[in-house]
């Protein structure tokens, strides 16, 4: 009884110091992350009967206009165009398709260990815009910022999960290169002397994803056989998901469709320019 | 056996000898058992029964060296990983190659030293044999008589030095050499010296190689986590070699003996032991090793901090002092922090304790304070009494020095001698003096109990502009259950008759002013007011909403359009300090434009017209509220006002309330109102100088348990065991009436204490609070706390503590980051997570002290416009759409946030500004164009006062510099921004290292060809001395950007 009683009473005066020196506040989060940081296992390689999903994403409904760019905050930028510039916010091809859409397999690879591409994907910065405007890479594959304008950049991602930089490429300097060590949904990438440029990096844990282009198509290949849930996402219209089921050497569809009535970013997040034009309003 | 029976049958006819006949052997068998019995009971209890701590021991001995056991063989993979790196290799190769090379002349000077040696050996015991003889010789010489004694001597020593001395192996042939003294000591000689030479050069050559080697080995600490294998053999062999012994902490000179850790073996071990590895939490380490680093056990113990009973050592109820006489029982687990506060009792934000933390903002947030006092909280109110009881001796002193002198005066003019008159005269004229100095006194009480007022603050609104603000249906609704109504509201819920609802209904709504009202507001544009409340920091302290959006500092706005009149509401926006009348504490009374028209004076009160036109004492003459000025327009604050009063539900309130205006009630509701102690939160009318009601609670935790009122719960509460402080604090927020269960009480008896919302970790952090709360927290030869142990700086770390109490108040932490680690309110919310409006987000003063000039931020702080003509705006980040409030900090608080601020980054609480080198015209030239190249960046976010260029800013005016900046901050700044606040516009990598010095990373302007000096230090000179006209020119330079219409600004859809 008191063995069991003195067990009782140590536990909790362990506790009691467990509880009270928690440590600071900002080491919470620290312990999941090393052990999510690097999977485990083998690398996976492929079997032989990898399969192919394929897909659209179709745009139903009218497209939003957008006002041309105004460059004047920098006239080297103003002058790489002969022609007016538009937001790449929501690009609808001539097919009716839309461009700019992240398609990834969000879940049923779980557990496989991918190996990550030496090379990495690359971002360039011309004419004072990003290229590509969406872009998809692994996690902890390098990603390389080139600038082929004669003007100074800073290449600043703002993700949530991973850690955040800023740095400064000026003109005719090296390539930055940097990586993401952890998988995240969007990360917003900007360059803070000019407000307009805008890329978004999605990074996944795994190599099957693609981004529409002009025909609004996409082709995750080499994929194992098994059942997926599919994610298409847009920087505006936000995500959807569908599941498809592949078989040995098969081939499986999924198609999206979004609209402009579909979920926006919250209303509450006023973009650049409301806040331009009201932090001018003002005075 | 017949004679057997014979020699029995003789006694049988006498009495039988009681002695002989009965045999004592039974009793004395039962005695000896029992008392062997005893013994080993007594020997069990001993070595056993009363030792527990034993068992603990063998079991923590066992255990430890399984564990230690599996973590060998860990760590030396470990070790070979590390070994195995290639920065290991790296130096592993250096210093074999250097041992390579090193190696044939070292082992030539072992060798020849080795040779050198020997031949010392031999020689050394004849040469220092015949030195010391000659020594000998030479002393008896010195003290010989005649010459001729001399004489003999001075031939022996002659005999001596010649010799010859046979010396064998000297020679590597092995032969006899014979010597004189003179060779002998030359040989000697000379070996030595080359002995030395030889010493010097193998140091010589050997210090790379242990350079390289200490190198390889603080590699393998550094990057081996945990301990080497070496270490471990080490903690084996101390945890096979240990006793089964009491283990004590004695600190003497605080009286102190703990012996916790004779069966908590774990705590201080250098291996980090988690219950699973030792399969018992008892054994753990301390979780916490960098607090138990500061806190040093063997000066501080473990019972100063965890409480419980240091010296027993029979049990673990004993020794964690839990049993009934013990008045420091252990902490619990979840408010352990409660042991920090007897030793931090100054300190509002320690760093390891969160609960403890959130407890003290509880205390204060809630209101607590209002009816509880408590050391530290709302120092103004109490200074503010200090002082005006001060102020009021003094005057009576004055008038009594004052009359004194006309007595003396009197006296004097019916004095019967002139030296008698001379010498009244004389007294009365330094009484007259000392009641004039009396007035510089008075003056400067006058002057700190006028920034006292400012300071002073009340936790709910002032109740004497009822009938200017509210809607008089909505009172009694609200009394009776503000919870109901606005959710985690910090006003309490009453337990009120609905007789007493009304009565206080009535006394509010009569006691209130009925004017001057504000003046008639024109309606303003609501989806504008939205758009202001959501961006000017507002949500930083109040919320919107359920589940709420916003700070929880201030209050829920979501019902404020079923409460509130309009034309109040948008003078409180626009400066929520304006009252309707000022009040007079030494009349106490709010005086209004009457006694100002007396006078022959305009209704004018404000900080600057703050004396009472009557009599000249200070008036208070802003509202008792935090809430600052956000420096709104008119037209904005109607917008934000007009948004706000949109807010309601469709709530009905009844129209029948003709009864607030009985003037019976409201006599009866005064009566309730002091009663309750409306006043302590409140300002009301009659109620400005009531007392506290509520018990005091600054040491309330030592306070005996009989003292505490169980009332009919005391069987239950010992029965079911929260017969202890914690019990009955725990019950009691819980439930405030508990302790009225089951009594026959009068209303007019009943407890008071109000039903507070609280949640579950709420009550645990205010229960941490009150439990640390005591008086003297351990035993031993003191009754309170060592002076030693208690925390009481007088350096910097003063005026962080200091500090902490007003970043608080006005909660600074709702939009900025004045912590490591600690995030905003603002930054929390959803509009702050869009990449655009992070960068509206108000700077981090984690390092304010190191970035700006004290001198500066008192201005800043005390006008945040920084222009006395343009204040609908923020002084330095203009194009922040959240503004930086106006406070109305007295001087008092402007001098502790920075003096707070200095001491956060280690600064000098003086700064003294360095003399800036000043540029000469070619270095001017230089930075000019640095600055206006295509490479450089800095005027694209920079404020340049060119209102078509600063559109983009997203940074603060270069001009600012001189006045606001610290150059070596500025430097830092420059080369590692997102180090100094991580996620900033400003971006990293601008410069690059170039020898010993920094150059601009991008392309430079082809003058730079010549510059070999900094580029940072140009470029903050040149910042630091730019002049508006400097600016100008340098814009001159830039390339003109087409002006267009707002419109058509960037990215316009």
């Amino acid at each position: 009884m008191r063995e069991t009683r003195g067990a009782i009473f140590a536990t909790a005066l362990v506790l009691a110091m467990a509880a009270g020196c928690g440590g600071s506040r900002d080491t919470a989060k620290a312990p999941a992350e090393e052990t999510a940081g690097a999977p485990e296992g083998a690398v996976w390689k492929p079997a032989g009967d990898e399969g192919t999903v394929t897909g659209k994403v179709s745009f139903k409904g009218t497209a939003p206009k957008y006002r041309a760019i105004s460059m004047d905050a920098d006239t080297v930028c103003a002058a790489k165009h002969k022609s007016p510039v538009h937001p790449e916010t929501v690009v609808v091809n001539g097919n009716g398709s839309l461009r700019n859409v992240f398609v990834y397999v969000k879940s049923g690879l779980e557990g496989k260990n991918f190996a990550v591409p030496d090379q990495p994907v690359e971002l360039d910065q011309e004419g004072c815009i990003y290229k590509p405007h969406v872009l998809g890479m692994q996690a902890r594959q390098n990603i390389k910022v080139v600038t082929s304008d004669d003007t100074t950049h800073n290449i600043h991602p703002l993700p949530k999960v991973n850690r955040e930089w800023n740095v400064s490429q000026p003109p005719g300097a090296d390539p930055i290169i940097r990586s993401f060590t952890r998988p995240e949904a969007t990360i917003p990438v900007k360059c803070n002397q000019h407000p307009w440029m805008r890329a978004y990096i999605h990074v996944v844990s795994h190599p099957f994803y693609a981004v529409t282009g002009e025909d609004g198509t996409f082709k995750l290949e080499g994929l194992p056989p098994g059942d997926y849930e599919i994610e298409a996402v847009h920087e505006e219209y936000g995500a959807s998901t569908q599941k498809v089921s592949l078989a040995a050497k098969g081939t499986a569809s999924a198609d999206f469709s979004f609209s402009p009535t579909q979920a926006r970013r919250p209303s509450s997040l006023i973009t650049l320019p409301a806040l331009v034009l009201g932090c001018c309003g003002d005075r | 056996m017949a004679t057997d029976n014979n020699h029995d049958a003789e006694p049988a006819g006498t009495a039988p000898d009681p002695i002989a006949d009965r045999s004592l052997s039974g009793p004395l068998l039962i005695a000896t058992i029992l008392l062997f019995g005893s013994l080993l009971w007594a020997l069990y209890d001993e070595l056993f029964a009363e030792r527990p701590w034993k068992r603990y021991q063998e079991q923590f001995v066992r255990t430890y060296s399984a564990f230690l056991e599996k973590l060998g063989p860990r760590q030396a993979a470990a070790e070979k990983t590390v070994r195995s790196s290639p920065a290991f290799q790296k130096i592993e190769a250096q210093l074999q190659s250097a041992e390579r090379e090193a190696s044939p002349r070292i082992r030539e000077i072992e060798k020849e030293l080795a040779g050198i040696r020997e031949r010392l050996a031999i020689l050394k015991n004849p040469f220092q044999d015949t030195r010391a003889r000659i020594a000998v010789l030479t002393y008896e010489l010195d003290h010989a008589g005649a010459g001729r004694a001399k004489d003999a001597i001075r031939a022996e020593i002659r005999e001596v030095r010649k010799g010859p001395f046979r010396i064998e192996g000297l020679d590597s042939g092995g032969k006899r050499v014979a010597l004189t003294f003179d060779e002998m000591e030359k040989q000697f000689g000379d070996l030595k010296s080359r002995e030395a030479a030889l010493n010097t050069e193998l140091a010589r050559i050997t210090a790379p190689l242990r350079d390289l080697r200490r190198q390889r080995s603080e590699y393998l600490a550094d990057n081996l986590a945990g301990l080497s294998p070496q270490q471990i053999e080490g903690l084996q062999r101390a945890n096979r070699d240990s006793k089964i012994e009491i283990r004590q902490i004695h600190v003497e000179e605080a009286g102190l003996v703990d012996r916790c850790e004779s069966c908590h073996l774990g705590i201080r071990q250098s291996v980090t032991l988690t219950a699973a590895d030792m399969g018992n939490p008892v054994f753990v380490s301390h979780p916490n090793r960098t607090l138990l680093a500061i806190h040093d056990p063997t000066r501080f113990g473990c019972s100063p901090c965890h409480n419980g009973n240091g010296l027993a050592t029979s049990s673990v109820q004993k020794a964690h002092g839990n049993y009934r006489h013990w008045l420091w029982p252990l902490f619990p687990k979840e408010n352990v922090e409660a042991g920090c506060l007897q030793c931090h009792f100054g300190d509002r934000v320690l760093d390891y304790a969160p609960v403890l933390e959130r407890g003290r903002d509880l205390f204060e947030g809630k209101g607590c304070i209002g009816c509880h006092r408590y050391e530290g909280f709302d120092r103004p109110t109490e200074q503010l009494n200090e002082v005006r009881k001060e102020a009021q001796s003094l005057e009576t002193r004055q008038k009594e020095a004052r009359l004194e002198a006309e007595q003396e005066v009197r006296k004097g003019d019916a004095a019967e001698s002139n030296e008698e008159a001379q010498k009244h005269y004389a007294r009365a004229e330094s009484l007259r003096v000392t009641a004039s100095s009396i007035d510089a006194r008075l003056e400067s009480l006058e002057q700190r109990a006028k920034y006292l007022m400012q300071d002073q603050k009340k936790v709910g609104p002032n109740l004497k502009d009822v009938r200017l603000k509210l809607r008089k249906e909505w009172i009694p609704v609200w009394l009776r259950d503000p919870q109901a109504f606005r959710p985690g509201t910090k006003m309490p819920k009453f337990r009120l008759a609905e007789e007493e609802v009304r009565a206080l209904s009535a006394f509010i709504w009569q006691s209130g002013l009925d004017g001057p009202a504000p003046p008639r507001q024109a309606p303003g544009n609501a989806a504008a007011g939205k758009e202001l409340f959501e961006t000017r920091g507002c949500l930083a302290c109040h919320s919107i909403g359920q589940p709420a959006v916003g700070g929880e500092f201030a209050a829920n706005l979501s019902r404020l359009g079923e409460k509130a009149g309009y034309d109040y509401i948008v003078r409180w926006i626009h400066n929520p300090r304006e009252r309707t009348r000022p009040y007079c504490p030494h009349e106490k009374r709010d005086l209004g434009p009457e006694d100002y028209a007396k006078h022959g004076q305009p209704f004018v009160f404000d900080l600057q017209n703050s004396r009472c036109p009557n009599d000249g004492h200070q008036l208070q003459v802003q509202n008792l509220t935090v809430m600052p000025s956000l420096r709104l327009s008119d037209q904005e604050a109607r917008d934000v006002a007009s948004y706000l009063l949109s807010l309601r539900t469709n709530a009905s309130y009844a129209d029948g309330v003709a009864w607030m205006d009985d003037p019976r009630m409201a006599e009866r509701g005064r009566q309730l109102a002091s009663r309750y102690g409306c006043g302590s939160c409140h300002e009301i009318r009659g109620l400005e100088d009531a007392p506290r009601i509520g018990t005091e609670l600054t040491k309330e935790a030592s306070k005996p348990m009989e003292q505490l009122d169980f009332g009919l719960l005391e069987h239950k509460a010992k029965d079911e065991g929260w017969y202890t402080h914690k019990g009955f604090f725990e019950r009691k927020l819980r439930d405030p009436a508990i302790y009225d269960q089951g009594r026959e009480k009068a209303p007019e008896e009943r407890l008071r204490m109000p039903n507070i919302a609280l949640t579950r970790d709420d009550v645990r952090a205010l229960n941490t609070f009150l439990l640390g709360s005591v008086d003297s927290p351990f035993y031993g030869k003191f009754n309170s706390i060592p002076a030693q142990f208690r925390y009481i700086p007088s350096d910097r770390r003063k005026d962080i503590q200091e500090g902490w109490w007003l970043v608080k108040k006005y909660n600074c932490m709702g939009c900025h980051t004045v912590q490591i680690g600690q995030p905003s309110v603002l930054s929390g919310l959803p509009r702050y997570q869009d990449p655009d409006w992070k960068e509206q987000l108000p700077p981090t003063l984690v390092q304010e002290g190191a970035r700006v000039n004290p001198d500066w931020l008192a201005r800043f702080l005390a006008n945040p416009a920084i222009s006395q003509a343009e204040t609908n705006r923020n002084g330095i980040r203009t194009y922040l759409k959240a503004r930086m409030p106006t406070f109305s900090f007295s001087p008092n608080e402007i001098r502790v946030l920075v003096r707070f601020f200095q001491a956060l980054a280690d600064q000098p609480v003086l700064h003294l500004a360095e003399e800036m080198q000043p540029l000469n015209s070619q270095e001017r030239l230089l930075a000019r164009a640095l600055f206006s190249s295509e490479g450089a960046p800095c005027l694209k976010c920079h404020l340049v006062g060119d209102a078509n260029r600063d559109r983009f800013a997203t940074a603060p005016n270069f001009l600012a510099a001189r006045e606001r900046l610290k150059p070596a901050w500025t430097a830092r700044w420059m080369l590692e921004p997102q180090a100094i606040s991580p996620g900033t516009a400003m971006p990293s990598g601008l410069f690059r290292q170039d020898g010993g010095r920094w150059v601009f990373a991008g392309p430079t302007p082809a003058s730079f060809k010549e510059y070999k000096g900094d580029h940072v230090q140009l470029l903050v000179r040149y910042m630091f001395q730019l002049t508006a006209e400097e600016q100008r020119q340098l814009l001159q330079k830039l390339p003109t950007a087409p002006a267009k219409p707002a419109g058509a600004a960037a990215g316009m859809r």
